[in-house]
C-alpha cells in the first residue's frame, strides 16, 4: 500500500513491475530534459533585449528540430516495447484464479484441483480492529503462493469492473460476459492492496483487493482451511 | 496618385500616402492601404511620421536653426529638436509599468480569499473525519505497516532501522 502523502509508485512485488519502474525513470527523466530546455528557451526569448525581425527559414535547424524528436521518440518506444512483450511471453503458470466483479465485491475461484470459492467484502470503517487500513481492508484474501506464475482470469457478474494490483503492476478489466487473462509473479511475500478502477455504481470506491502472497506451504494450509469453511 | 485623382470628390485626406499631400520632411513611405502613424517601438526605431505635425512658431524657428551647423545648438535645443520628432526616449518606451505589482497583489488577494472559504467550509460545511485519524490509531497503523514490511526496498519500511527500532538517520 502506499504511505500517507506517497507520491511515487509502491516497490515493485514483481519482475514486471520491476521493469515499469525503470522504464518510468528513464521516460520520466527524458520529459524533465526537455522540459527544462524548453522552459529555458522561454526565459531566454521572454528577457532578451534585441529583437531579430529578419529571420525567414533556416534548412539546418529545421533537420535538427525533426531528426533529434524522433531520436528521442524511438528511444522511449524500444524499451516501451519490450515490455510490452516481455508482459506476453508464455509463462506456464502455476496456479489459476478467477476474479469475479460484482456489485460492490470481488469473488474469487480456485477450481485447479478443488472447487474452492468465496466472497471478498471490504471491511466497514466501524468494524476495522485497530490499525486496519481504512477502506482498503477485505474479510478474505486473494492468497497466492509467492514466486509462482500466477493466472488471474478476470470478468464481472453485472457491469464493468476492473482488477488492479499497483505493486503486482497489475489491471485488468473486469467485463460482463468476458474473460479477461492476466498473470504476475509475486518475488517477496507480501500483503499487496488494490482497487476497483472502473466506475462500476455507488460503491465503486468500496470494494476493494487484498492479495497475499505466502510460501507454498501456507498456502496449501489456508485452502485446506478455506474448504473446509466452505 | 491615380487613386487620389480618381477619388477627389471624397477628399484628398483620406488617400494620402505620398509626401507632398502631407506637407514637410519627415514622412517616410508606407504599405498600400494604410496611412502613417507614429509609434514608439524598440525594435523599429524610425516611426513613419514625426510626432509634432503641426510645430508652433518657436518650434518653426529651431528647424530653421537646425538648417546650419549642430554645434551651434545647445543641449536644450537638441532635446527639443528630438522631442518634435519623438515622443518617448528609448529609456522611456523600455522601462517597465510596474504592472506585476498589480498582478502579484490580486493574485494572493484572491489565494487568501480562497483560504478563508476553505477555512469556513472546513468549519460550518464538512463533518467530523473517520476515527481512524485519532492519534492512537495512526500509531497502530504505523504499527502495522512496519510489521508487515510495506514497500520494505526502496520505499516505507526500507526507511526504519528495526535493530533500533527508529527511523533511519
Amino acid at each position: 500500500m502506499a504511505h500517507p502523502s506517497q507520491l511515487g509508485f509502491q516497490d515493485a512485488a514483481s519482475p514486471v513491475m520491476e521493469e515499469l519502474l525503470h522504464f518510468h525513470d528513464h521516460a520520466l527523466m527524458i520529459v524533465f530534459l526537455i522540459s527544462t530546455l524548453v522552459l529555458y528557451i522561454i526565459v531566454a526569448m521572454v528577457t532578451a533585449k534585441v529583437t531579430n525581425k529578419y529571420i525567414i527559414d533556416s534548412q539546418e535547424i529545421e533537420i535538427v528540430w525533426t531528426v533529434l524528436p524522433a531520436v528521442i521518440l524511438t528511444l522511449i518506444a524500444l524499451p516501451s516495447l519490450r515490455i510490452l512483450y516481455l508482459m506476453d511471453e508464455i509463462n506456464d503458470p502455476h496456479l489459476t484464479v478467477k476474479a469475479m466483479g460484482h456489485q460492490w465485491y470481488w469473488s474469487y475461484e480456485y477450481t485447479d484441483y478443488e472447487n474452492l470459492g468465496f466472497d471478498s467484502y471490504m471491511i466497514p470503517t466501524q468494524d476495522l480492529s485497530p490499525g486496519q487500513f481504512r477502506l482498503l481492508e477485505t474479510d478474505h484474501r486473494m492468497v497466492v503462493p509467492m514466486e509462482s506464475p500466477i493466472r488471474v482470469l478476470v470478468s464481472a457478474e453485472d457491469v464493468l469492473h476492473s482488477w488492479a494490483v499497483p505493486a503486482l503492476g497489475v489491471k485488468m478489466d473486469g467485463v460482463p460476459g468476458r474473460l479477461n487473462q492476466t498473470a504476475f509473479i509475486a518475488s517477496r511475500p507480501g500483503v499487496f492492496y488494490g482497487q476497483c478502477s472502473e466506475i462500476c455504481g455507488a460503491n465503486h470506491s468500496f470494494m476493494p483487493i487484498v492479495v497475499e502472497a505466502v510460501p507454498l506451504e501456507h498456502f496449501e494450509n489456508w485452502s485446506s482451511l478455506m474448504l473446509e469453511d466452505a | 496618385m491615380l487613386a487620389t485623382r480618381a477619388l477627389h470628390l471624397i477628399g484628398k485626406r483620406a488617400l494620402s500616402t505620398s509626401v507632398c499631400l502631407r506637407g514637410g520632411h519627415g514622412v517616410a513611405k508606407v504599405e498600400d492601404y494604410t496611412l502613417p502613424a507614429y509609434f514608439d517601438r524598440r525594435e523599429n526605431p524610425l516611426p513613419d511620421i514625426k510626432y509634432v505635425q503641426d510645430l508652433s512658431a518657436e518650434q518653426k524657428s529651431l528647424k530653421e536653426k537646425e538648417k546650419g551647423s549642430w554645434a551651434a545648438l545647445s543641449n536644450e535645443e537638441k532635446i527639443a529638436l528630438y522631442r518634435i520628432s519623438f515622443k518617448e526616449s528609448f529609456a522611456e518606451m523600455n522601462q517597465g509599468t510596474g504592472e506585476w505589482k498589480s498582478v502579484v497583489a490580486g493574485m494572493l488577494f484572491f489565494i487568501g480569499f480562497t483560504g478563508l472559504v476553505v477555512a469556513w467550509q472546513r468549519k460550518y460545511v464538512y463533518g467530523d473525519v473517520p476515527h481512524t485519524f485519532d492519534p492512537e490509531y495512526k500509531q497502530k497503523e504505523l504499527q502495522r505497516m512496519l510489521d508487515m514490511r510495506i514497500n520494505p526496498i526502496e520505499g516505507f519500511t526500507a526507511k526504519w532501522d528495526y535493530e533500533n527500532n527508529t527511523w533511519k538517520k
